[in-house]
């Protein structure tokens, strides 16, 4: 049971981390991330057809996902960013543009694909490990998802401490007035942000499909599920650590199979909703969160 | 005389819209009910967004907390109609005073997503305990218009008085709010939390308060909504509910209550023109499925980065700015 | 100045709004006979095209037309042809209403057909006053046994057998041939279910755990495992799903991922193979051995004359699709409702058209294998099962090689083998 929480949080923890990253990068929470990962998916099914081979079509996809990410940085933020007003709307007008850009990504979808299901099988077997007898709740593809977290936590992790881009994508998000005077060059730097959480994602959308039923449309419920857990995951972990995302992502994840499993499978959303609430109220920069800065 | 008495033009306004209801069909009449019912849902988030600067993406669900507490407070007390609606606006500001309080420790993007999980988890819970009818719902019949106003007298047009009214009397009131000392200690908390603490106004007590107000709206909405289908489910308040009143609030214009009728007639016109073309010109179930989703999200998107106060502010700054020279 | 301004806008705006609905609208007149005309007829569907339950009964519809084109092209029903209006409700009550609402209203429909879903076809009738407008709603694709009762639902008429006479059938079986054996069930947790468990209490049958799953969530990911879990651990035996075709896919799915073997019985909602094979291959054969339920033939019964021409017609209309039970349910679902429709004579009326299913309904020609028991005083459809194995290729053949069906009702009745014969099928397969 350890097993399938650590499974479903690993795969919260992809999102999360493309969510960190966003708001790392660029001090904005991409609503979008869930749609943008969907549609990164969906040219992962298109790339499967054409290759017949998932393990070509998975890094594809990412370097894809990249690219659309940056195009929407481009053109979305950086206008969202030149017209940005003061007053109240300040606050909401980022998460609106992302909510709209959700929409428009979905409709898009479905506009080219049509609504219908399509299918991805999945490149490994989904059956568990065998140790001696049982079968443990643990398979190849679960291996994948899991190694594929890590992997992107500490490469990650290590652009983001150790290298002069790293240092450039911190400083840009928190003091982008003195970045720019630093000079770094903020407006190519926040792309590239967005360009890594857009692989992020498109891993995640993609990992997410076929670890699950293998099975997505435009208004599939994995995808709501998704955004909004991978959102909460990385809330819980707080929000300026990609660590943080990925503990966040586990102790949800875990918290859910535990819901799921012994008690009832219907309450999964409003224990999500009460743990954010009450990580938000009692530790609000989260598990791992840093110190007390600019929270809006 | 109309800045005199305001009054006298929503009493115009309603006589207007009693004449039309005899003139449209049942269709446009069903409509009419759903825009009156968006125009109060949207007032409750311009009230809480545009003056109170507190940002939600939840509301569905305080819409479903009023129309849960309408359906029950029927089938289980009897209570007549006009009680239910009481019932589900009291439910619902209870549900936001305490949401409120969690909220008014939270801003921005935290808020946000906190309301969003609240959109999507609470509607759940209906799932949970059958008494409140789980997947399916529950039925919530306000029972047929009155025989005095004839055997013709429509279902929905019934409905459409009821919704019209509330939604009358609903703005009304909420634009003495805004007027009154509450809306403005909102707006001063809104423009600088700081200096309103120091002018002597109790932040937090202030965003709760705007947050019960809000929900109470919000909880009218939820009742007058399950009025019009008739049952209560989870799946009559889905995240997209609330993402859909967001949109209508910025196409409104969401600091400001002027230009309400605007978001929720685009709300509701929008698909039912994409229907009309997509009849029009036999295309595709994909561009029938979609086209509204496309339209309406390009159309926020658009709003959102040019007009971000919205229309109605828009020419008010210009009107201002004119003014100035 | 500028607050008139603003107010002026505002006023204007609504205004405009107002008569923008305005415009675009008729003055109020009830026709009085809508969705038919002296060459047409218009019907309308409203199922789950898309979303969780979307699976297998999103074929429906694309299976009705074709049926009801053949007929189109030969003539059509009394010089009428017949156009499906089909409107996806993603299986959400709510939206469900609205779609109906569109179908009465807009499209001005003259009957709705096939509805499917419990919750969805209750609200619908609830909601937009079907029994008050006189609409027929024909045979409504679910199995609640509530809607054969001719007061509560005066327009609606049932098709499928109840779920209660369902379990009974079920009941009786697991008790002849797993008497002794840990019995679990896993159903969907809500009046679809409830009947379900009504019957199993009638036939007597005791299960050592029951997990009830709440509509929607059995797509989360840890659900599925979880049953597995709970079933491996009260060491079950047989295990009988009463739920969708996807809560079925996710319970195969999750038993072949922890490597768990049980006997499965299907019912007969969610005992769709070609779904279950559309999500992995690799589950069909599990099903290899399961039991499954029925009352129509067989797809794969290529003797079965009503099969044979529903599978020319299917495949000329729907070369890419596969032919299976949700396509023959589809089909004949239409069939019967032309065939209502010829009885119901040129002058067709919503009230007529209730009358004659009322009165000449149990005898028209159909394709299902048990009788129908349409009358003046209860409007129950199908009224039995037979009983089948699925094979390898997830085909389901009848026990013993021919359809022994058993018929019951939805009350205290007992279950009997019956020894109803099918009528033969009109020359073509048209309403001659």
């Amino acid at each position: 049971m350890l097993l399938i929480g650590i499974g479903a949080g690993s795969i919260y923890a992809l999102m999360a981390i493309a969510m960190v990253l966003v708001w790392r990068s660029t001090r904005v929470i991409n609503f979008a991330q869930a749609g943008m990962a969907l549609l990164s998916t969906y040219i992962g099914f298109e790339l499967v057809q054409r290759t017949g081979n998932f393990w070509i079509a998975l890094p594809l996809a990412m370097i894809l996902g990249a690219l659309f990410s940056a195009l929407v940085e481009i053109l979305l933020i950086r206008t969202l960013i030149k017209h940005s007003t003061t007053g109240p709307v300040a606050g909401i007008v980022p998460i609106i543009a992302t909510l709209g850009l959700l929409g428009f990504i979905r409709a898009t979808i479905g506009f080219i694909w049509g609504n219908q299901d399509i299918q991805i099988q999945p490149p490994l077997s989904k059956v568990g490990f065998k140790i001696g007898e049982d079968t443990i709740a643990l398979s190849p593809m679960n291996l994948l998802v899991l190694l594929t977290v890590i992997g992107m936590v500490l490469v990650l992790g290590f652009i983001f401490q150790k290298t002069s881009l790293g240092l450039s994508l911190r400083a840009s998000a928190y003091a982008p007035e003195i970045a720019q005077l630093a000079g770094i060059r903020v407006g190519a730097i926040r792309t590239i942000g967005w360009a890594i959480a857009g692989a992020a994602g498109a891993a995640a959308g993609l990992l997410q499909t076929v670890n699950g039923t293998g099975v997505v449309s435009p208004d599939s419920l994995e995808f709501s599920l998704l955004l909004t857990f991978g959102f909460i995951a990385a809330v819980i972990g707080g929000l300026e650590s990609l660590p943080g995302a990925v503990l966040g992502a586990v102790v949800l994840g875990l918290v859910l199979a535990v819901v799921q499993i012994y008690i009832s499978g219907t309450l999964v959303f409003i224990v999500a909703f009460a743990l954010l609430l009450l990580v938000l109220l009692i530790r609000p920069q989260g598990f791992i969160g840093a110190k007390a800065g600019r929270r809006a | 005389m109309l800045k005199k008495h305001p009054l006298f033009g929503f009493i115009l306004f309603g006589v207007a819209l009693f004449l039309l209801s005899n003139r449209v069909d049942e269709l446009r009449v069903f409509q009419g009910a759903t825009v009156a019912i968006y125009v109060i849902a949207i007032a409750s988030i311009i009230l809480l967004t545009g003056y109170s600067g507190q940002v939600s993406l939840g509301h569905g669900a305080l819409l479903a907390i009023g129309g849960y507490a309408a359906a029950l407070s029927r089938n289980y007390w009897g209570a007549p109609v006009w009680l239910t609606f009481c019932i589900a606006v009291l439910a619902a500001a209870f549900g936001g005073y305490l949401l409120g309080l969690a909220a008014a420790r939270l801003s921005g993007p935290y808020l946000a997503g906190t309301t969003l999980a609240l959109a999507i988890g609470l509607p759940s819970i209906a799932n949970q305990f059958s008494i409140l009818g789980g997947e399916q719902g529950l039925l919530y019949d306000i029972g047929l218009p009155p025989a005095s106003l004839g055997a013709d007298f429509t279902q929905y047009k019934w409905y459409f008085w009821i919704s019209a009214l509330a939604a009358l009397a609903t703005i009304y009131w909420l634009r003495n709010v805004m007027k009154s000392r509450y809306g403005r200690s909102w707006k001063a908390v809104r423009s600088n939390d700081v200096a309103a603490e120091l002018a002597g106004i109790n932040v937090g007590r202030n965003k709760v308060l705007a947050f019960t107000v809000s929900a109470g709206v919000a909880g009218l909405a939820g009742a007058l909504l399950a009025m019009t289908i008739s049952t209560v489910s989870p799946g009559a308040f889905p995240l997209a509910l609330s993402f859909s009143l967001a949109t209508g609030a910025v196409l409104s214009g969401v600091t400001t209550l002027g230009g309400v009728m605007i978001g929720a007639v685009t709300l509701v016109a929008i698909p039912e023109i994409v229907d009309t073309v997509v009849h029009r010109f036999e295309s595709s179930e994909a561009v029938a499925n979609n086209l509204p989703g496309l339209l309406v999200s390009t159309l926020l998107i658009l709003t959102v980065l040019f007009v971000p106060n919205g229309p109605v502010e828009q020419m008010r700054a210009r009107h201002e700015k004119r003014a100035k020279r | 100045m500028i607050r008139t301004n603003r107010r002026k806008l505002a006023l204007t705006s609504a205004v405009l709004a107002v008569a923008a609905m305005t415009a675009s609208s008729l003055p109020a007149q009830a026709a009085s006979n809508p969705g038919v005309t002296s060459t047409s007829i218009k019907l309308g569907i409203t199922v789950p095209m898309t979303g969780i339950a979307s699976p297998g009964y999103n074929k429906i519809p694309g299976a009705m037309k074709a049926y009801f084109d053949y007929v189109n092209a030969n003539g059509g029903v009394n010089g009428r042809k017949i156009t499906l209006v089909i409107k996806d409700d993603q299986y959400i009550p709510t939206t469900a209403v609205a779609k109906a609402n569109e179908l009465i209203l807009k499209d001005k429909v003259f009957a709705l057909v096939g509805t499917l879903g419990t919750a969805s076809t209750k609200a619908i009738s609830a909601s937009t006053q079907l029994a008050k407008r006189g609409i027929p709603s024909l045979f409504v694709n679910t199995g609640f046994s509530g809607f054969a009762d001719k007061k509560a639902y005066p327009t609606t008429f049932s098709i499928l057998p109840s779920y209660q006479m369902e379990a009974k059938i079920m009941g009786k079986f697991l008790k002849d041939k797993y008497a002794g054996k840990k019995i679990a069930l896993i159903y969907q947790d809500d009046d679809f279910g409830r009947d379900a468990l009504a019957g199993f209490k009638q036939a007597g049958v005791t299960f050592t755990t029951a997990i009830p799953y709440a509509s929607g969530s059995q797509s989360l990911p840890a659900t599925g495992a979880g049953w597995i879990s709970k079933l491996k651990a009260a060491g079950t035996e047989v295990t009988v799903l009463f739920g969708v075709s996807s809560a079925s896919t996710a319970a195969l799915a999750n038993a072949y991922a922890a490597g768990y073997k049980t006997q499965w019985v299907l019912g007969s909602v969610g005992g769709d193979a070609t779904t279950i094979a559309a999500s992995n291959k690799a589950y069909v054969p599990l099903l290899f051995g399961a039991k499954g339920f029925s009352f129509a033939p067989a797809p794969s019964d290529a003797s079965d004359e009503y099969v044979k021409l529903f599978q020319s017609i299917y495949a000329s209309a729907q070369p890419s699709q596969t032919f299976d039970n949700n396509v023959v349910a589809g089909m004949s679902n239409a069939f019967l409702a032309v065939q209502a429709i010829k009885a119901a004579g040129s002058n067709l009326t919503r009230a007529g058209l209730i009358k004659t299913i009322e009165t000449k309904g149990a005898s028209l020609p159909n394709p299902f294998l048990t009788p129908l028991g349409y009358s003046a005083t209860s409007h129950v459809g199908a009224t039995g099962y037979w009983i089948g194995t699925y094979d390898q290729t997830g085909a389901l053949k009848p026990d013993g090689g021919k359809y022994t069906v058993y018929t019951t009702d939805s009350g205290k009745g007992p279950v009997v083998e019956s020894s109803y014969k099918r009528p033969a099928m009109p020359a073509k397969g048209l309403p001659n």
